[in-house]
């Protein structure tokens, strides 16, 4: 958990990892060691499944906004209005 | 010889961005109210003419991380740069600037606490200010005239510091400042709360009956009732209600009762908006 919640920081933090993110996950997910159900959360941004597996949701909301994903849209997500 | 340090007044307010961000987007009644309220801490703070400013919030991931995440920290710097971010700066609706430290009393009060046996983490230089202090700030200090030693309290990850701790805590930054003479006229403020949540699925709710409670005991001056709260009760309150630790840090520091000087549950800024001062 410690690695998803460092890229998290990370992402918002530092300018070259937002964009490595952006252009190929893949890469940085590997990077920062985060496999199995966390990567396909991450990849998917699936915040509200990282949120309900004790993400703390500070990091989540603030790697949201730096990935451009619109703060309604993340709310309907985390709140299960509608498939992230 | 010098005089000895004073705690000439503390007083307590929100950090919601709202506030210094849209403040036309809320309830014109709602707006006077709580803009009044910061005018008269403003002004009762100018008339203290203080030497220093302990300021305590939390931060929200701008500085510390889950691989470095304090309790509390206490900061040293000659300066601090808020907002982190141009970016922020404009979201806040707060030109990025320096803001100054009094490094003398911040020094004096890491060592004293130290020597009391708290153990707050140094940090001598490099942090930069969010919301937590840069949008208070602008209300109550527009011009950064008064030196700040900034005093982090962990806020935004469980488990916190318990609500005695940070009363405590802020009993000795009474005694730390009344035993040095490098700033004899000093004011605590307190930054952050009250109900709101951050991040989670309850964005929006505002907790009435919690914030009205803590106020109360706030007001009554009774610190064993200020104190009594077990994290169940804080959570119901939000994840963003945890930063009424720094209103206890301040609380402690005063040891009197507060007058609030307002409170509004302002839907727009998905906080309870407050703001008090010490009957000191």
């Amino acid at each position: 958990m410690y690695s998803l919640h460092k890229l998290l920081w990370d992402i918002r933090r530092d300018q070259s990892v937002e964009a490595s993110y952006k252009t190929n996950p893949d890469v940085v997910l590997d990077e920062y060691g985060i496999d199995g159900d966390w990567r396909g959360w991450m990849k998917g941004l699936d915040f509200k499944s990282m949120y309900e597996h004790g993400i703390n949701p500070y990091l989540l909301y603030f790697c949201a906004l730096q990935l451009e994903v619109d703060r309604a849209a993340y709310y309907a997500q985390i709140r299960g209005e509608k498939e992230g | 010889m010098s005089e000895m340090g004073k705690i000439v007044g503390a007083f307590t307010a929100s950090h919601s961005p709202g506030i210094t961000a849209w403040p036309d987007r809320i309830d014109q009644r709602q707006r006077v109210a709580v803009y009044s309220a910061y005018e008269e801490a403003r002004r009762r703070i100018e008339e203290l003419q203080p030497d220093a400013v302990v300021a305590v919030s939390v931060e929200h991931f701008t500085n510390f991380h889950l691989g470095n995440l304090p309790a509390f920290a206490v900061a040293t710097g000659d300066s601090y740069l808020g907002p982190v971010t141009p970016e922020m700066g404009q979201f806040l609706n707060v030109e990025q600037h320096q803001y100054p430290g009094h490094a003398g009393l911040a020094t004096h009060l890491y060592e004293f606490a130290l020597e009391q046996e708290f153990d707050p983490t140094l940090v001598e230089g490099g942090l930069a200010f969010d919301e937590n202090f840069c949008v208070p700030l602008k209300l109550l200090d527009p011009e950064s005239r008064y030196p700040l030693v900034p005093v982090i309290v962990n806020g935004v990850n469980p488990p916190w510091p318990t609500p005695k701790r940070c009363y405590n805590f802020g009993q000795m930054i009474r005694r730390a400042v009344e035993a040095q003479s490098a700033a004899q006229r000093v004011v605590v403020l307190g930054t952050g709360g009250l109900s709101h949540r951050v991040g989670t699925p309850e964005a929006g709710q505002i907790n009435t009956d919690f914030d009205r409670d803590f106020l109360e005991r706030l007001e009554s001056g009774d610190a064993d009732r200020l104190i009594d709260y077990q994290r169940e009760e804080i959570d119901a309150a939000g994840n963003g209600a945890h930063e009424i630790r720094t209103w206890l840090v301040a609380a402690g520091a005063a040891g009197t009762p507060f007058e609030v000087l307002t409170y509004e549950p302002v839907p727009e800024w998905l906080t309870g908006t407050s703001v008090a001062a010490a009957r000191m």
